[in-house]
């Protein structure tokens, strides 16, 4: 039998779900709710109950969807360096992550039920909207359970030659249908927030493809994709701390020393690009809604993006901090704690400036006192330029601290080491004047050049990474390997591992907050209005507060999650007189 | 030494070139003139 029409066929199908209009509701505005259309449970308004269990499903999700990814990767690497300790660290990572899957599952149907129950309008008009798209939705979150246990559990039955690539295989699929998954979800969130494929009365006129490939959803994708890299890493780097702090042989604590570090660098090369695709979401925000990116950044939440900085130095100090004490991991590390002082000189003065506001929340005796709401000094620190400025110097000074690392366990046999040497302490020399040469001409021009300047500042910092490690990665050729000694780390580093899941999770809280609450009073932005009794922005103290309640409560989760974990690999001793 | 410093002196002049050539080629590339308009009228 000649399959060649069928597959025609079916790719005719599949191109006609996806690109013709939905006919049946095409020309059908959007309902405009009313209050009676947003039940109460107990007293209780939809809005604490669904920004809890949404909060708390993007965070296992991006959890559970991130730890594949560098599973997958460190997987690889055991392959190729025909390391078996990739291979068992790789496995450890998703026993985490199995742990994590079925609460993941459990949040998200409680999410879905309290979405149908509070807000029943809305979701009338988002099902009409997607339509058949949800049920490819289902259908990829079935395919992401299938190959995620068939991932998991043939480790051990495909373990070499051609069944191992199989298995790597099989965990790249898991992959693309995990990214999938949150490409499609995330399209539903850019929807609300930037209507695409509708009118403005709602009525559907485009493709679902129109409706999805909305101006935010790219953005959205890329800054979601990095951010769930660097929330795994932070999170199995907690699972290592803990298993280190509690290690009771010092094999164990060479390996979990060996995890943590592992973990802080997938931690930090998920982070270091991050600022820049959160610039480029916010940068389309604007483009799509000035008042919306007004909203968000120079309105009422503009404060959180204060604490956003705080959040923000934490991670870098951590981070930064956990990178120093492994330099006494190996004897040629001590050579560089000189430089230590310098680096966080950067960091905290790049923070100092990051935190600094525009303008200040002040009493009338206190703007008398000031002559005006802005500080003469550190006023000018406020606005963009030198917080760009800052945060591209912090990144640069992360860097430094991860190369200096990396070089603390290796020895440059190749003879032309010092030039090398000297040509990447110019390209940093230049860097730094560049980005601050950016910084201060985005002072002197007007907003359109001071928002334009910061794109070269991003290109310098990206271009100081990719050149330092093409000249690294040359001049350590047939290098001589120091020996590192895991697991020689002072106890209190592991507490920086620590720091980074709590900071991660109140961020990605405190953020997600933001990039909702920027809709104000609309369910789908400009095209449906929320007419509930929560038709308002929360005050920021409120909104902390809610915020602050989720991290505590995933915490515990995760808490949970670890234990499970640990249990699963502890084995009861026979009684006296029983066989093992 | 010296060796050294020449090498530092010219990849200072060549990273400078780079960024110069970057920076300009963003800025054109964003609809913004740079170069003696440092200040633009608004």
């Amino acid at each position: 039998m000649r399959r060649g029409p069928l597959v025609v066929l079916l790719l005719a199908l599949a191109a006609a779900f996806l690109l013709l209009p939905d006919l049946a509701f095409a020309g059908e505005p959007a309902p405009v709710p009313s209050r009676a259309d947003y039940p109460t449970v107990g007293g209780m308004t939809g809005r604490p109950v669904v920004w809890a269990l949404a909060q708390m499903h993007l965070f296992l999700a991006a959890f559970v969807l991130a730890v594949p990814m560098f599973v997958l990767v460190i997987e690889l690497t055991g392959v190729l360096s025909e390391d078996a300790r990739y291979d068992s660290m790789a496995r450890e990572f998703m026993r985490i992550s199995m742990a994590a899957y079925a609460l993941t599952a459990l949040v998200g149907g409680g999410l879905t039920l309290a979405l149908f129950v509070f807000y029943p309008v809305v979701m009338d008009y988002l099902l009409r909207v997607f339509d058949g798209q949800v049920l490819v939705y289902a259908l990829l979150f079935g395919l992401e359970s299938v190959f995620l246990y068939l991932y998991y559990y043939s480790w051990d039955a495909l373990r070499f030659g051609n069944r191992k690539w199989f298995h790597l295989s099989l965990g790249l699929v898991l992959n693309a249908v995990g990214s999938t998954l949150m490409f499609v979800a995330n399209a539903w969130v850019t929807f609300m927030m930037a209507p695409s494929g509708v009118d403005s009365t709602g009525a559907v006129t485009g493709s679902i493809w129109q409706i999805m490939r909305g101006p935010l959803w790219n953005p959205l994708n890329l800054h979601r994709f990095l951010a769930n890299i660097a929330y795994g890493g932070a999170i199995v780097g907690a699972y290592a701390a803990y298993r280190f702090l509690s290690a009771r042989t010092a094999e164990e604590r060479a390996h979990y020393d060996w995890m943590g570090y592992t973990s802080n660098l997938i931690a930090v090369i998920g982070f270091l690009p991050l600022p820049f695709a959160g610039y480029w979401l916010m940068a389309e925000i604007y483009a799509y809604s000035q008042q919306m990116g007004i909203t968000a950044m120079g309105g009422i939440l503009a404060w959180l993006f204060i604490i956003q900085a705080v959040l923000i130095g934490s991670i870098l100090l951590a981070a930064n901090y956990y990178l120093w004490c492994g330099l006494g991991r190996t004897e040629g590390g001590r050579r560089y704690t000189p430089f230590v002082p310098f680096i966080a000189l950067v960091l905290v003065g790049g923070f100092l400036v990051w935190v600094t506001p525009h303008t200040l929340i002040l009493t009338p005796e206190e703007v008398r006192m000031l002559g005006g709401t802005r500080h003469k000094v550190l006023g000018p620190l406020g606005i963009m330029p030198a917080k760009n400025t800052a945060v591209n110097l912090m990144l640069l000074a992360t860097f430094v601290s991860f190369q200096l690392f990396r070089r603390a366990g290796r020895i440059a046999t190749v003879r032309w080491a010092w030039a090398g040497n000297a040509v990447i302490v110019a390209l940093y020399a230049v860097a730094v004047a560049n980005i601050v040469g950016a910084g201060l001409y985005g002072y002197v021009t007007p907003t359109v050049y001071k928002v334009g300047s910061s794109v070269p500042q991003v290109a310098t910092t990206l271009s100081v990474i990719v050149f330092s490690l093409l000249i690294d990665g040359a001049m350590n050729r047939g290098a001589v390997r120091r020996e590192v000694h895991w697991g020689r780390m002072a106890v209190r580093s592991q507490y920086a591992l620590f720091v980074l899941p709590v900071a991660f999770t109140w961020m990605m809280g405190l953020m997600g907050y933001i990039r909702s609450s920027v809709r104000t009073n609309w369910h789908v932005y400009t095209i449906m209005k929320d007419a509930s009794p929560d038709a308002y922005i929360p005050t920021i103290g409120d909104a902390g507060n809610a915020i602050t309640l989720v991290t505590v409560g995933f915490m515990a989760v995760i808490i949970f999650v670890f234990w499970l974990t640990q249990l699963g690999s502890i084995k009861q001793p026979a009684p006296s007189g029983l066989a093992e | 030494m010296a060796k050294r410093l020449t090498v530092f002196a010219l990849a200072l002049i060549l990273w400078a070139g780079y960024f110069y050539a970057i920076d300009r080629a963003i800025m054109h590339g964003q609809g913004l003139p740079v170069g003696a308009d440092l200040m633009p009228p608004a």
